[in-house]
């Protein structure tokens, strides 16, 4: 029995220390290599170490002891170089060495980026959903119904020329004519007329969208725009709110110290109707500085609601309406409207 | 409208300055658009007497005079004027003096210039005897202006000029005047306003009115046929009229005010219609036949020639003013050739009516023909200030053309005016306006701009207003409050402290929700938003009008407008497509290699569909994605590319993504006029866009430097597909592990991918979590005319897989590729 117990040691011995290398050499740089390595020593049925343990009854007893601290050493290290590989993989990905050259650039990520008009509506819907507006869209082909008619311009008035209209059928026909929507206040009707169906106001909706005016094109003027209108129907709703939420808006956009003036002016769908200017700095003029108008506001002529069947006697309402080119060409300081549709990339990458 | 204020200020003293009074009137509703300084202050000018004149030693044109100006000696001065002659009072500028003269090049225009002693031809000047233009007293520049013979030697010329009520300079205030202020539309109306804001009072000059008939209803007739459209005409007729310039006070007026001085008898009729707002003509009362005047509707179609020498064919109902025999002018619009005050001119029958807004301003559009008139009665004249404006005309005449007033006026009033007393109960105003205003201090502001005002009841006040007739635009109580409101002044309503929110709760429409998202998504990927015209050429609109894409899709017309402002702009796009290119070609050729570009917008075409909302016409919002040029840039490690297919592809997928939904499937098209190749893009069956490189042909037309890749998608149906998906429903997830396995196999390299994936996809069945290519191979290992596709497949359930399991999908994947593709698994 000894002898066969002797060689048997002998050869788990030199079995031991011919792994000794490739335990502490093997290069364990990949998922794979350290699932291998672990799988070649640790493994239950194929690993070496685990075989080696096995084998220890075979060594004589006065060197077991050795022989078992000395498969125990071994393991551990591959249970250390193990843990450290596996630590290291996951910390960089596949090295822990630093690249060659840190200050090589990065591969890019290309730009994009918002149009100015896209940023200046969101920013003038947040403030009024912020106070709890909805947000309602219309058709831009128009019906001279919502567009002029329910909006209190009577057929034949003067009122019908201050927005000059692209048409696309003429008024003979039965719709009372086709255009393309002067301002966004028809969608005020369509919103209206929507409510009345099967309810009653409150009505708290603003409204973004395109319009188009038949006017020559010019720095400051386009065949069409983007406009924001505001609707507020409610009871006892007054001038002072109208006040109240557009100083709430223009201190947003203009800044906490906002100055602005409100002045009569006419549309023929609100009544009182106003004019709203903020004063712009400028040292380079005299004064300091101009009133610049911002928006067109008032409280919902009567006319108006009783034509979609609101009793405006118990109800009043305000409507605002604002130009959103306008607002973004004074945020940004743009001073040509053409620019915002030429879409020059290195006009756009001004707004990433 | 522009107003002078020396002229306004002969009716009110308000004492302010010139800004206070724009500021004033902007802040009551009449927004000043402008304030101009016009004329010379000609501080340095004096009153010369010419002592002696001789002829320039070296120029023929030229007279060298002594002007004896009050100093010690006369002064020596040059003239070029044909009239200089000794004895003559002149006005002198003197050395140091500066003149807004005349531009050279541009006449309208005024330079200053400053006098200095100066040598002209060798002869020594120092000063200028003036012309009237060059002092701004006028337009002549024949010769210089000579002052009667009273004026004192040495006087300042601007102090002899007030003397005879002449300003050396007057500020010209353009007003924007709404629709709604018809009584604004003159100086009078703007004094009014004035007064109320200042309380001083209106002076109105002394007019005295004459009785109905005399001596002039015998010499004519009037009378109305089309009673309904002429609620008023009345006439007055002078004699012996002098036609001759106007005085220079007059025609200093009409100039700041931007009218063209003609004669005397014009003039006083413009003068008078800016004095108090009502339209005046005046006939050569000789060229009248019959003596009589009728006012009746035209006959459609017929001709007439109006005094800008003009023939012009009257449309249906048009209001005429017609003599025994003939039309002789357009009703409130402009006055007939036929019977204008010419030089010859010697009795003037003057006209002062009232017309209907509607009527006139049917006709004026109907003619195209905009005048001062027509622009006051199409927003209606003061009803009852006919008699006052043509006796205030008529006098002027007397005073300023040397004519006789034949007694009497012609009146004829088939409707005479009413003025209607509307109900104003002051807490209406208070609900309205947002702030307690005293009863009483609601009467006194209507009470300043002309409104009568009783007292009805007084807890709650009421108030019987009287409208006057000068504010045809008040019909309602609102129109009371606005009044009122205005008055008050809008900048003395205080700001509530707290925001009152109804308790409503706003949604969020989804489409709204989706766009924005995607917009996020796309500029976060490096593409550029965009906004172009909607507009474009209708030819450019019919060659994008095309069935692959969202809206042509829809097989409408091109939506073409009326009255477009040129060719360029006649139609509204059908697509995307078109504004997009020329942006690209733009940003190629100033530059950019790398051009991505998206927008969102509406595109239209004349079709009716379940989207119709407006007579037959179709709008519907698509998205556009653009890319042309460089994808990737030159790195250090890696080459620069160009944008494909897949690039645009790998695009769609992010957007299906992004709102929820699964990943788009492409079916391609055949290739088109606009497109070298494109697919349609679907989700399910549904129809979603398409995308495509555009032809060559239109890359050409664009200035496209590279290929066009595009995709334009149905923003509608793509946010009805997504609507679902906008609030997810969580899914439990597995616990159990997911077993991937691959498979490879060489199909005929004409094989598309997509359907083969898609067989995957119905072969694996429930199993299958994930499948895609990992590797696309042509070469000489898989044989000629042949490509090996490598696919991952992804598998797991609710329990973990067994091999069996597994082997059992991976054998009918292998099936199904082997029947449908005769693929064969690669070894």
């Amino acid at each position: 029995m000894d002898s066969p117990s002797k060689s048997a040691a002998e050869a788990a011995v030199q079995a031991l220390s011919d792994l000794k290398a490739d335990i502490e050499g093997a290069v364990l740089d990949t998922a794979e290599a350290i699932d291998a390595y672990r799988i070649r020593y640790l493994s239950r049925k194929q690993g070496q170490i685990t075989a080696l343990m096995k084998r220890i009854p075979d060594v004589a007893p006065a060197d077991r002891k050795a022989f078992g601290q000395a498969i125990n050493a071994a393991k551990s290290t591959v249970e250390e170089r193990l843990e450290q590989a596996t630590a290291a993989l996951s910390a960089d990905g596949s090295s822990s060495a630093a690249p060659a050259d840190l200050t090589l650039p990065g591969r890019t990520q290309p730009q994009g980026s918002l149009h100015p008009i896209t940023q200046a509506a969101r920013l003038i819907t947040r403030v009024f959903e912020n106070y709890g507006f909805d947000v309602a869209e219309g058709p831009e082909i128009e019906d001279d119904w919502h567009n002029f008619t329910a909006l209190n311009f009577p057929p034949d008035h003067p009122a019908r020329d201050m927005q000059d209209t692209f048409f696309i059928e003429d008024a003979e026909k039965d719709h009372g004519g086709i255009l393309l929507r002067t301002h966004t206040s028809p969608v005020q009707i369509r919103v209206l007329e929507e409510v009345m169906k099967d309810g009653e106001p409150p009505i708290r909706v603003i409204v973004p969208g395109r319009v188009y005016r038949n006017e020559a094109i010019s720095y400051k003027s386009y065949c069409l725009f983007h406009q924001v209108e505001g609707l507020h129907v409610d009871e006892g709703v007054t001038m002072a709110d109208l006040k109240q939420i557009l100083h709430a808006f223009a201190r947003t956009l203009f800044g906490e110290d906002v100055k602005m003036r409100f002045r009569p002016s006419f549309f023929p769908f609100t009544e009182p109707s106003a004019e709203v200017d903020i004063w712009w700095h400028d040292e380079n003029l005299p004064g300091g500085g101009r009133w610049m108008e911002i928006l067109g506001c008032g409280m919902v002529d009567p006319n108006v609601l009783e034509g979609v069947g609101i009793d405006s006697e118990k109800y009043t309402g305000y409507a605002f309406g604002m130009g959103v080119e306008r607002i973004a060409m004074l945020r940004y300081g743009i001073d040509d409207i053409r620019i915002l549709y030429e879409n020059d990339v290195r006009f756009l990458e001004q707004f990433s | 409208m522009i107003i002078s204020t020396n002229w306004l200020s002969d009716y009110i003293a308000h004492g302010l300055s010139d800004d206070a009074l724009a500021d004033r009137l902007t802040m009551c509703g009449l927004e000043v658009e402008s304030v101009e300084r016009t004329g010379n202050d000609l501080n340095g000018v004096v009153v010369g007497h010419v002592v002696s004149t001789g002829q320039h030693p070296n120029a023929d044109r030229l007279s060298v005079c002594k002007v004896d100006v009050g100093g010690e000696e006369p002064l020596h001065i040059v003239c070029g004027a044909p009239n200089v002659a000794t004895g003559q009072k002149v006005a002198v500028a003197t050395i140091g003096t500066t003149l807004h003269l005349p531009s050279r090049d541009n006449p309208e225009e005024r330079v200053p210039v400053t006098m200095k002693k100066a040598k002209i031809r060798g002869e020594e000047s120092h000063g200028m005897i003036c012309a009237e233009d060059e002092l701004g007293l006028g337009s002549d520049h024949d010769g210089i202006l000579v002052l009667s013979e009273e004026a004192v030697v040495g006087t300042p010329f601007p102090d002899y000029l007030s003397a005879k009520g002449i300003s050396t300079s007057d500020t010209a205030i353009d007003i924007a005047i709404t629709p709604n202020r018809p009584d604004a539309i003159s100086h009078l109306g703007i004094a009014r306003d004035v007064s109320a804001l200042t309380g001083k009072e209106v002076c109105r000059p002394a007019v005295s009115i004459p009785e109905t008939g005399d001596l002039v209803s015998e010499e004519f007739s009037v009378s109305i046929e089309a009673e309904d459209l002429c609620h008023r005409f009345v006439g007055i007729l002078v004699k012996g009229v002098e036609i001759k310039e106007s005085p220079a006070w007059m025609k200093q007026r009409l100039l700041t005010i931007g009218l063209r001085p003609r004669n005397v008898i014009v003039d006083i009729t413009n003068y008078v219609m800016y004095e108090c707002g009502q339209p005046l003509h005046a006939y050569d009362a000789d060229s009248l036949s019959g003596n009589s005047i009728i006012v009746r509707k035209a006959k459609a179609g017929s001709s007439f020639t109006t005094l800008d020498s003009k023939e012009r064919t009257m449309p249906e109902d048009a209001l005429m003013i017609c003599d025994a025999e003939r039309e002789i002018g357009i009703a409130g619009i402009m006055g007939g050739e036929n019977t204008e005050v010419t030089d010859e001119t010697s009795n003037v029958f003057i006209e002062a009516a009232w017309f209907d807004p509607s009527s006139i301003r049917r006709t004026a559009k109907a003619l195209s023909l905009q005048t001062d008139a027509s622009y006051r009665f199409e927003r209606g004249v003061d009803a009852e200030g006919q008699a006052w404006a043509a006796k205030r005309a008529a006098d002027l005449m007397v005073e300023l053309a040397n004519a006789t007033l034949v007694e009497g006026m012609i009146d004829v009033h088939p409707v005479p005016y009413e003025a209607p007393i509307i109900s104003l109960r002051a807490q209406r105003a208070v609900d309205i306006i947002g702030t307690p205003i005293a009863s009483d201090e609601m009467g006194r502001l209507l009470e300043a701009i002309g409104f009568g005002t009783t007292e009805t009841q007084t807890d709650p006040a009421v108030w019987d207003v009287t409208v006057p007739s000068f504010r045809p635009d008040v019909e309602r109580e609102i129109d009371l409050i606005e009044e009122v409101a205005r008055l008050f002044g809008y900048d003395n309503i205080p700001e509530p402290t707290h925001s009152r929110i109804p308790n409503f709760t706003p949604g969020m429409a989804t489409d709204r929700q989706l766009r924005e998202r995607l917009r996020d998504v796309l500029a976060g990927i490096g593409f550029r938003e965009t906004y172009t015209n909607s507009m474009l050429p209708v030819e450019t609109a019919a060659r994008f009008n095309d069935p692959a894409l969202p809206g042509g899709r829809f097989g409408g017309e091109v939506v073409e407008t009326l009255n477009p402002i040129t060719t360029e702009m006649a139609a509204l796009r059908p697509s995307l497509l078109p504004g997009l290119l020329r942006v690209a070609g733009h940003n190629h050729n100033h530059g950019q290699q790398a051009v991505r570009l998206f927008e969102f917008g509406r595109v239209h075409t004349k079709r009716q569909t379940n989207r119709t909302l407006v007579g037959d016409y179709t709008e519907t919002e698509t998205l556009m994605v653009l890319a042309s040029g460089r994808w990737q840039e030159q790195y250090w490690e890696d080459d620069a590319r160009d944008s494909d297919l897949f690039d645009v592809k790998g695009v769609m997928d992010r957007v299906f993504g992004a709102i929820g939904l699964e990943m788009p499937r492409y079916k391609q098209r055949d290739a088109s006029d606009l497109a070298s190749w494109g697919v349609d893009i679907l989700l399910g069956k549904r129809w979603i866009g398409s995308l495509m490189r555009v032809s060559d042909d239109v890359a050409d037309a664009y200035s496209l430097r590279h290929d066009g890749l595009v995709a334009e998608l149905d923003f509608t149906a793509l946010a009805e597909a997504a609507a679902a998906a906008i609030r997810p429903t969580f899914q439990a997830i597995s616990r159990f592990p997911i077993v991937e396995r691959d498979i490879a196999v060489v199909v005929p390299s004409t094989q598309p991918a997509g359907p083969m994936l898609e067989a995957i996809r119905r072969a694996a069945g429930d199993l299958l979590k994930k499948v895609f290519v990992f590797d696309f191979y042509e070469g000489k290992h898989v044989g000629e005319g042949n490509k090996s596709l490598a696919f991952g497949l992804r598998l797991g359930a609710d329990r973990t897989l067994r091999d069996k399991d597994v082997d059992k999908v991976m054998s009918r994947v292998l099936k199904a590729l082997e029947r449908e593709f005769d693929a064969k698994l690669r070894g």
